[in-house]
Parts: C-alpha cells; structure tokens; sequence
C-alpha cells in the first residue's frame, strides 16, 4: 500500500515536473520567434550516426557545420537551425525520423542521408510530401535514372561516377588484367559494373570478382585468393574500417609492391588513409576531392576546416559543407524556403566547392564533377594524396542507365 | 586447387578460429558455472583493443599495451561482476535485459571516448613480416595468434583437468549448490572466473585488432558467432569452446572460397547438425535444470 502510494505521488510529481520544462520550453521557442530577425530556416539532417557509417556521418556533419558557422548561422537574415537525426542506416527507422522531422519539427528541407537503402525509402514519401533534399551521400545511381525526383539533388557522387574516371588510365598504364573486389550489396554491384565497363572499353580484362559480404571482418581468403590468381593489379571498392583493414592485409600477404592495388576514392582519403598508414603507400586511382587540389575556394576550406577540427580534411566534410553551401545559395537565389521555389534554382545550381567551380546537371539531378588521378605518398610519416593529373573533365552521370556488360 | 593455397586458407581459418575460441572460451565457462549469458561479452573484446590502442598511442610497445589492456578488461569484469551481476543471479530475464543495457552503454561508451573515426592497431613491428611458404606469402603475425590459441587451449585443459580450481569449476557446472555447501567461496569463485573469461576477451580484442579491426559494431558481430561456438561445443567446457571455435572459423573461411554466399548460413546449419545429433554440444555436460 505504502508503495503504492509513493508511486502515485512521484507520479504527480514527475507530471509537474514535465509540465513545467514543457511551459518554460514554449516561453523560450515564442522568445526566439518574436526575436525580430525573420523566421528560423529549419533544416533535418537524417544521417546514420550509429554502426558502420558513423564515421562518415561526423564527417558530413562537421563540414556542414563548418560552413554555417562561417556565415555567422544565417541565410540572408535568417538564423538557421539543424537538427540532426539517426537513422541507424535502417530504412524504417529513417521514415521515422523523416514523420518526426517533417510533422512535428516542421523542417523547411533536408539532407542525408548515407545509405543508397534509406534513400530509396525516403524518395516516395518525399514525392508526396514535396520537400526538398540535399543528398549528402547515398550514391544509389538510380536516384538519377529511374527513382529521379524532382526533390531530390544530389551534391555527393553517383556509384556510376565513382566506378569510371579511373579505369582507362589503369588499364593503360597499370595492366590489363584486374581483380575487382567489392561488398555484396547495390552500391558495390553499381560501382564494380561501371569500373568494369570502362576497363574492357580500354583493352583491360577482369579476370575475377570477389563478394565480400558487407562488414566482412577479415579480408584473409581474398587476399591468398589473389596470390593464386595472380591479376595485373587489384581494384577494390569498399568504405571506412573495410578499407582500412584491406589496405593492411594487403601488405601484411606480402602483396603491397608486388601487384599494384588501385581503387576508388575511397581508397585516396584520409578517412582511410591516415588510419591504414604506410600500407596505403602507391595506391592510385581517380577522386574527385582531396586536400592538395589547387583551387582559392579549397584553399581557405583546407586552412578552415584544419583551424577549426586540427585534421586535413576529407571527401565527406567537403560533400557536408558543399549540401550546406547548395542550401544557402539556393534559399538566397529562390528568395523563399517553398520547395516550388527552390527547385527551380536547384535545378541547374552552380557554386564554388572545394572540388573547384561545381554545376548540378538538369538531366540527372547529380553533379557534373572533375576527376583527379591521385596517388598516396608517404611524407614526413603520414600518407597524403598526391595528383598526377586529370582523370576526367565534367564528368556526368549518364541520361539512363548503360547497357550492362557482360 | 593447389595444396599449398588449400593450406594458407585452412591457417587463415584457424587464426579466426583461435581469436574466436578466446572468446568464446570465457563466454562458455561464465555461462556454464554461473548460469549467466553475458551479451556484453563482446564488450571486453572492444575494451580490449581500444584500450591498447591508446596505449599503444602513448609509445607504449604493442606487448606491454597488450598486457595493460587485459588487466584493466579484467579489473572492468571484476567491477561488472561484483557490483552489478551479483544482484540479478537466478534472474535470467534481469542478467539478459541488464548485460543486453550494458552492451549498448559499453559501446557509447567507446563512442564517446575515442570517437567514431576508424582507428586502427597496427601489427607489432617485431611479426610485421609476411613468410614465404612455397611461393604464397603468409603473415607472421597470423601464425603467431594460431602459436598463442594452442597454448592457450593446453594451459586451460591442464587447468581444468589437472589442478584444484579445475575441479572446483567442473563440480560448479555439474552442481553449484553441492559446491557451496561443501565449504567452497563460491562468491570468490565466480569472481575470478568473470574475471578471467573477461581477460580472454579482452586478450582476442587485441591479438585481433590487427586482423578483424576495430570499430563499435564488431562487439556484437564477435559475440554471435561465438554464442553459435557455445552452443556447438556445449556449455562450461574450454575443450568445447576450443573444438567449436576451429569449425566455425574453418567453415566460415573455407566456406568463403567455396560458397561465398552461403558462408554465414553454414556456420548455422553446422549448429543445427550438431543441436540435433547431440542437444548438449559437442562437449558439453549435461543440461541445466
């Protein structure tokens, strides 16, 4: 009885509670409204803060707030507000938090989020409830082909685009004969099948494929697979810790030096690099970012982001303050937050990136982007990526989807 | 398929073998004596390699890392066990909801401290070399994680078999409360067991760091496949965990050359094999009542 009693006057006592924060909560947000500076622009972020994409997540988020922290959190003179969500890389989680972001938070537009999975989910209740997201990550190639919404721009990179700009320089000046390695799931397929179709255009021949399942702990079995196979050079795609192991146990089977290992961007960044250390020496292949690349915007971004986090920063800040970049320029030129407003200037938007001078393609809704040949040197005890030149010039992802090789 | 490549996969299952029988090692013996599932097993593993890492960091050497790291996993499960494992004994539904809650705050808890960024630990300089064996190169390093796995095996059956604290275990398996009341401190007993299994783990955190990497999320990938080597090797048992570990790291490899898209299907159907051949595992003592 006693108990019972206690529970029922902590009860009250906790409803109390909550009703006040709540009241003290609503005086505040009024105060902030009537503060006269013109409405707040409310932004949702959906990006996978837990699991395997956590890394890439922060990334994203610090270049995001690196940029709005430069222009004093205002668009024209609108404070701005972000609120981050996880969506735990989950589809049903992510359409969640989007109910949570667009109903009840009320966000003016979005950007997220990492994977290709949760973007596909999000692109239908998007369609119906028209607003406007800046892809921040999810490389998903059919967001510019089939599943394109008008909502939806895309200021990362497509898989297609990630795939291509490397092979033909590899396949004439590296060998003919790859071994392609990449996870079992759409983004390692896309990015493979678009590498492939450029390295057989270039003379080249891949003589296996290895699917690793996604987060494959230890890459052992591959590696003694292509001491087997013996390839001319071995082109992997894969992501963050994946990636760092397979640079290491590369070298650790006796392979780094003996068959040349060349791979996507994800292989010529930091967030790989720095952690893979001098394993990741003579790696090359196409990116479209890194710190070296000689540009004023990516100087003052380089000098910036270093003061601000004390890292060289990598490809994901860039693509994070490159969505929050688009989402200002876009809310300046529109002059309004309404996504029939913003379409129409996102459409073609053009903006000074670290990449150097970037312009969304009306076509496909994803960025025609320059590609360099990096390779990963060793100096003063670190790795730092190195450009040998171009991979390719405004390269666009392709109007529908290629033919598929065989 | 040559022999010799047939040989590297077969080393390359077995170094996964023996990073996987350390853990699985403590997990089976905590369950066994103390009837308890530790979900935040895995916990020790990521504790294990974080901990070096920082270590390592500080110019410490990997070995003296190494050793730092699995006394302070050990003095974690001894605080784990004392203060917040000891309440909930006999509680099954409360040990499951509260290791579950710590597994999670554990891995926030590695979150929060050394962040999200991939880290990595490098291989000892002194192993970092790869061997020539008939024309493929294998690591050294692998071969030395394969090297401690056995000792480990022989130290442990020789402690369970051969000495008093073996016996007092394997008595604490068949009946705990026969053990208790022939005048053995269990509290003392269960305190140490924690401690070593968490030891373990934390050891294979570490010898493994190199191999499997390190980032939150692997806690719980290690700890299902070594709750899948308990349950094949039986419970209470280090031969079990031992025998187990190797078939699932040899089916997992192998499995990975032949099927690889079956290759984790296999390891369960392994399981099934054995659940329905012999319901108690390969080794283990009799269910519990």
């Amino acid at each position: 009885m006693v108990g019972k009693k206690r529970l029922g006057k902590s009860r009250i006592w906790i409803s109390t509670l909550l009703t006040l924060v709540l009241l003290v909560l609503g005086a505040c947000s009024n105060q902030t409204a009537s503060s006269g500076e013109g409405e707040p622009i409310k932004i949702g972020a959906i990006l996978s803060f837990s699991g395997n994409f956590a890394p890439l997540s922060e990334s994203i988020k610090a270049g995001m707030e690196l940029y709005f922290e430069q222009n004093g959190n205002k668009i024209g003179n609108r404070p701005v507000t972000v609120k981050y969500e996880d969506d735990e890389a989950n589809p049903q989680v992510a359409l969640r938090k989007y109910r949570q972001l667009v109903d009840s938070e009320k966000v003016d537009l979005l950007v997220g989020p990492i994977s290709s999975s949760v973007v596909y989910a999000l692109r239908d209740v998007i369609e119906k409830d028209k607003i406007v997201l800046i892809v921040a990550n999810a490389a998903a190639n059919d967001i510019s082909w089939d599943k394109k919404s008008d909502y939806i721009y895309r200021v990362s990179i497509s898989n297609w685009q990630d795939g291509t700009p490397g092979a033909a320089y590899i396949a004439n000046n590296i060998g003919k004969k790859a071994y392609v390695l990449a996870p079992d799931y759409p983004a390692g397929h896309e990015t493979i099948e678009a590498f492939k179709a450029a390295f057989v255009a270039a003379g080249g021949e891949i003589v296996k494929e290895a699917w690793p399942k996604l987060g494959n702990n230890d890459y052992a079995t591959y590696l003694t697979d292509i001491q087997q196979t013996k390839p001319d050079l071995v082109f992997p795609f894969l992501a963050g810790t994946d990636a760092i192991r397979f640079v290491q146990q590369y070298e650790q089977f006796g392979l780094k030096g003996k068959i040349p290992l060349t791979g996507t961007q994800e292989f010529l960044d930091p967030l790989v690099t720095d952690p893979a250390g001098q394993a990741a020496e003579g790696i090359i292949g196409a990116t479209m970012y890194t710190a070296a690349l000689d540009n004023a915007t990516n100087k003052a971004f380089v000098e910036a982001f270093t003061k601000k986090y004390g890292k060289t920063p990598n490809y994901f800040n860039v693509q994070g303050y490159d969505s929050a970049q688009v989402i200002a320029k876009a809310v300046e030129k529109a002059g309004s937050v309404k996504s029939e407003d913003l379409t129409k200037v996102l459409k073609d938007i053009a903006f000074s990136s670290p990449r150097g001078e970037l312009a969304m393609d009306p076509m496909t809704h994803n960025l025609t982007l320059d590609m360099y040949l990096a390779k990963n040197v060793w100096k003063d005890g670190k790795i730092v990526q190195e450009i040998m030149g171009d991979a390719m010039k405004g390269l666009k992802i392709p109007e529908t989807p290629p033919a598929k090789s065989k | 398929m040559a022999t010799s490549i047939l040989f590297m996969h077969i080393l390359n299952g077995l170094a996964y073998g023996m990073l996987l029988f350390m853990i699985a090692a403590g997990l089976s013996i905590i369950f066994g004596l103390m009837n308890i599932v530790n979900l935040a097993h895995g916990a020790f593993y990521l504790g294990g390699v974080y901990i070096a890492y920082s270590l390592v960091q500080q110019n410490l050497g990997f070995w003296l890392a190494m050793i730092a790291s699995i006394v302070l996993v050990a003095g974690l499960g001894v605080l784990m066990e004392r203060f917040l494992l000891e309440r909930v004994y006999g509680k099954e539904l409360e040990q499951v909801l509260l290791t579950f809650g710590l597994s999670f705050i554990f891995a926030d808890l590695v979150k929060w401290i050394w962040g999200t960024s991939p880290l990595a630990l490098p291989v000892p300089s002194s192993l970092d070399v790869s061997l020539d064996m008939g024309g493929t190169m294998f690591p050294a390093y692998r071969l030395f994680v394969i090297l401690v796995g056995c000792l480990l095996a022989v130290l442990l059956w020789y402690m369970e078999n051969k000495t008093r604290i073996g016996a007092i275990i394997r008595a604490g398996v068949d009946d705990r409360q026969m053990l208790s009341a022939l005048g053995i401190n269990i509290k003392v007993v269960f305190t140490s067991i924690f401690a070593v299994g968490a030891a373990l783990a934390g050891l294979s955190g570490v010898l493994g760091g190199p191999i499997m990497g390190m980032y939150v999320g692997i806690d719980s990938e290690i700890l299902v496949s070594s709750l899948v080597i308990v349950v094949v090797g039986g419970l209470g048992t280090w031969k079990g965990a031992f025998i187990g570990a190797i078939l699932v790291g040899l089916v997992d490899t192998l499995g990975r050359v032949w099927f690889p898209s079956l290759t984790m299907a296999m390891v369960f159907v392994i399981m099934i094999i054995v659940l329905l051949i012999k319901p108690n595992g390969l080794f283990g003592r009799g269910a519990h009542a």
